[in-house]
């Protein structure tokens, strides 16, 4: 595969979100604010992009029949070390805080193994290291759309600054996961719909 | 190199865990200052939000320094007090000595012993008194804090934490302002049992306002969170209760 594609792939033509529908769970979660989003996606790219490059380059002596928790050790490795970072810097302390369990569960964000087991332990050290940040990358960005709309509508405001008029009523629906999972089902159409390969006959 | 070895398979792992336990025990120990940094600042607004100094967003918009200034202008006396009510010990204001959360986890093993402990009481310079307590919730530990008015037994305001209860349902105890409204005017009644109670089906109320007394609602869908915040505020007001009873006499 080429590098390009290797890097604009998962970015729209096999986002994992919206094509591989993985990591569902924590987008409806983490959504809800722009700066949380945002935090989220950076993590996420973080653990994938540099699980992705640690694996890839011992993948030839890793042992078969523990592969996976050699994995599950390494991915582990990285969202604590994320976690730790974030807990150290006032300016993420509270978004940390906010996100609370969901930095933790990148660890089971199918993302993450997935990319691993599909891409990483198969190519060289380089491809892999940009292959798992494409791959966070194009779940980033899926987050901040959905994220976009549930803080401008229901909280009147984006990345804590408020845009909406004064007077602008909030919308208590677009805060509650269900929204998420609406606005997703939105954005999985118009990709389809640009992506005509991508329907069902 | 055959990978799949039974002694090959063994040496390789151990050796990938003890690499990944060294990375994690020395990066952990290289921000643990500034991580407890933070953890003092939030400690110390989240005081300051349940004595009504302002709302949680506030001193997380402000920045540390600033929320450690405010305290420092804020606060009246720092002190711990054991089971007589009798204090122990000062808490040093200027550093900013507060409780951590470790050092509370300590303190509530006493407190369920009924004896040992040296409680944090913080007083301000308007006459509020702040206490801490700490509990288990549904899936982790439950924390707040309480203010109290001068009389020593009417709520001024509560602040709660949590670390991993139920987004939505258990997680409102720190989420809902309302939930943390209700505490506002109501009393802990010291000396009787239960000394506070986060009542289900309704706290007794009148005209739809609720009666002062030392109920509130339960929140809907957190059964096992309210029962965990009901039995932690019990457990630790219970253990203040000779502080705040020698508190009062002396006062009248």
């Amino acid at each position: 595969m080429k590098l390009k594609e290797t890097i604009l792939d998962p970015i729209f033509k096999s986002n994992p979100i919206t094509v591989l529908v993985l990591g569902i769970c924590s987008s409806l979660a983490v959504t809800v604010t722009m700066k949380g989003a945002l935090v989220m996606a950076l993590s996420v790219m973080a653990v994938c992009g540099i699980s992705s490059l640690i694996l890839s380059t011992l993948r030839n002596t890793i042992p078969g029949r523990v592969r996976i928790i050699v994995q599950l050790v390494v991915v582990a490795m990285m969202v604590i070390l994320v976690d730790q970072i974030l807990k150290s810097f006032e300016a993420t302390y509270p978004i940390d805080k906010q996100l609370s369990v969901y930095i933790s569960l990148i660890i089971t964000n199918c993302i993450v193994m997935g990319r691993i087991e599909a891409f990483a332990l198969g190519n060289k050290p380089i491809p892999s290291m940009l292959d798992g940040l494409a791959n966070g990358a194009g779940y980033g960005l899926v987050l901040l759309i959905v994220a976009f709309f549930r803080e401008l509508l229901g909280s009147g405001t984006l990345f804590g600054i408020q845009v909406m008029p004064a007077g602008y009523v909030t919308n208590n629906l677009v805060i509650l996961p269900p929204f998420a999972l609406i606005l997703l089902g939105c954005i999985v159409w118009v990709q389809r719909s640009i992506q005509k390969d991508l329907q069902e006959k | 190199m055959n990978t799949n070895n039974n002694l090959y398979t063994v040496v390789y792992t151990t050796i990938i865990v003890v690499i990944v336990a060294a990375v994690l025990a020395f990066v952990s120990q290289s921000l643990k200052s500034r991580q407890d940094a933070n953890e003092k600042a939030e400690t110390i607004s989240q005081m300051l939000t349940a004595g009504g100094f302002g709302n949680k967003a506030e001193f997380q918009a402000m920045g540390n320094a600033k929320v450690l200034e405010t305290y420092g202008n804020e606060v009246e006396a720092a002190f711990t007090v054991d089971a007589a009510g009798a204090k122990v010990a000062d808490l040093d204001i200027a550093a900013r000595e507060v409780f951590s959360r470790s050092q509370l986890k300590a303190q509530n093993y006493k407190v369920k012993a009924g004896e040992g402990y040296a409680l944090p009481v913080f007083i301000f310079k308007n006459g509020i008194t702040v206490v801490p307590v700490y509990g288990a919730g549904l899936w982790g530990p439950v924390w707040g804090y309480i203010a109290f008015e001068q009389d020593g037994k009417t709520i001024h305001g509560a602040y709660f934490d949590h670390e991993s209860e139920t987004a939505g349902l258990g997680a409102r105890i720190k989420d809902d302002p309302a939930f943390q409204a209700e505490f506002v005017g109501e009393q802990a009644w010291f000396g009787e049992s239960p000394v506070f109670a986060i009542v289900k089906g309704g706290a007794p109320a009148e005209d739809g306002k609720s009666l002062v007394d030392n109920k509130i609602d339960a929140i809907t869908g957190a059964t096992m969170t309210s029962q965990g915040l009901d039995a932690a505020i019990n457990a630790w007001l219970g253990a203040y209760a000779a502080y705040f009873g020698t508190a009062k006499a002396v006062e009248e």
